[in-house]
């Protein structure tokens, strides 16, 4: 893993659009999340994009997936996979004990702030400085929607320090657990599962 | 939206409970209304059939 300066832009990483596609990172979140869903779960997908996870946990049985936002581009385009969806801020529109599982495959690359903030598409990518620009506002907020017994998905990379991201969510009183990790082309992509202690 | 996601969803800023008010439904889908706080009275917008839970702060603002 280089410092950074030999990687590419993060539109060429992901492709030019303006709502983030299911890429190996949605993928890996959405099988992994897959075998954890039960028959009569409520789901959320945080930042659903296109919807693509939480369309395959409906898929996997859930009695329903609903996706959030903040991006009407991509609030549009989950609506028009069939997805409920709802635009917002993280988990900031949903009653208390409401989710079973709440997946999250957060902006989650180190990116300088003089290169954010162009467009839709770049909001979805970057996540600030340390990679953690909406990752630790969902860590401190999430569980407050957990049902009892719920759990928090989230994807990260290895460069947004994994290790950092289980340690800022102990002290928002969560536990961890990394459930699939897999190797990439710049990164490795890693499924944290966060739960109540 | 469907009707039943009054089930799940609050209001973002106080999370209490949102009465629902329909302009337009079409075959059970809500196509538009507003949502209305039961507590800080603050109201949000459904249009074209997706509810827009943004804090007021947040709505109009361009990517960031």
């Amino acid at each position: 893993m280089g410092d950074g300066e030999d990687r590419p832009s993060l539109a060429d990483q992901r492709g030019v659009e303006s709502v983030y596609q299911p890429a190996e990172d949605s993928d890996l979140l959405a099988r992994t999340a897959r075998e954890r869903v039960e028959a009569g779960d409520t789901v959320l997908d945080v930042g659903t994009g296109s919807g693509y996870v939480a369309a395959t946990l409906a898929d996997a049985g859930a009695r329903r997936a609903v996706g959030v936002d903040v991006s009407p581009l991509a609030c549009r385009e989950a609506a028009d996979n069939g997805v409920p969806v709802v635009r917002g801020d993280l988990v900031e529109p949903f009653q208390r004990d409401a989710f079973d599982i709440v997946t999250f495959n957060p902006p989650y690359l180190p990116t300088p702030s003089e290169q954010e903030w162009d467009d839709w598409m770049e909001h979805a990518l970057s996540g600030g400085d340390d990679g953690r620009r909406l990752v630790d506002p969902f860590l401190e907020t999430v569980e407050r929607v957990l049902a009892p017994g719920g759990e928090g998905l989230m994807l990260v990379s290895s460069l947004t320090d994994p290790d950092a991201v289980r340690a800022y969510a102990s002290e928002q009183g969560l536990a961890s657990e990394q459930l699939a990790s897999e190797k990439h082309p710049y990164e490795a992509l890693v499924v944290l599962r966060f739960y109540r202690v | 939206m469907k009707e039943d996601l009054m089930e799940i969803i609050c209001c973002p800023l106080d999370k209490h409970d949102l009465n629902l008010e329909v302009t337009e439904r079409d075959d059970g889908e809500i196509l538009s209304g507003e949502l209305t706080c039961t507590e800080c009275s603050e109201t949000f917008p459904i249009e074209d059939g997706i509810p827009n839970l943004l804090p007021p702060d947040m709505r109009d603002e361009a990517p960031a």
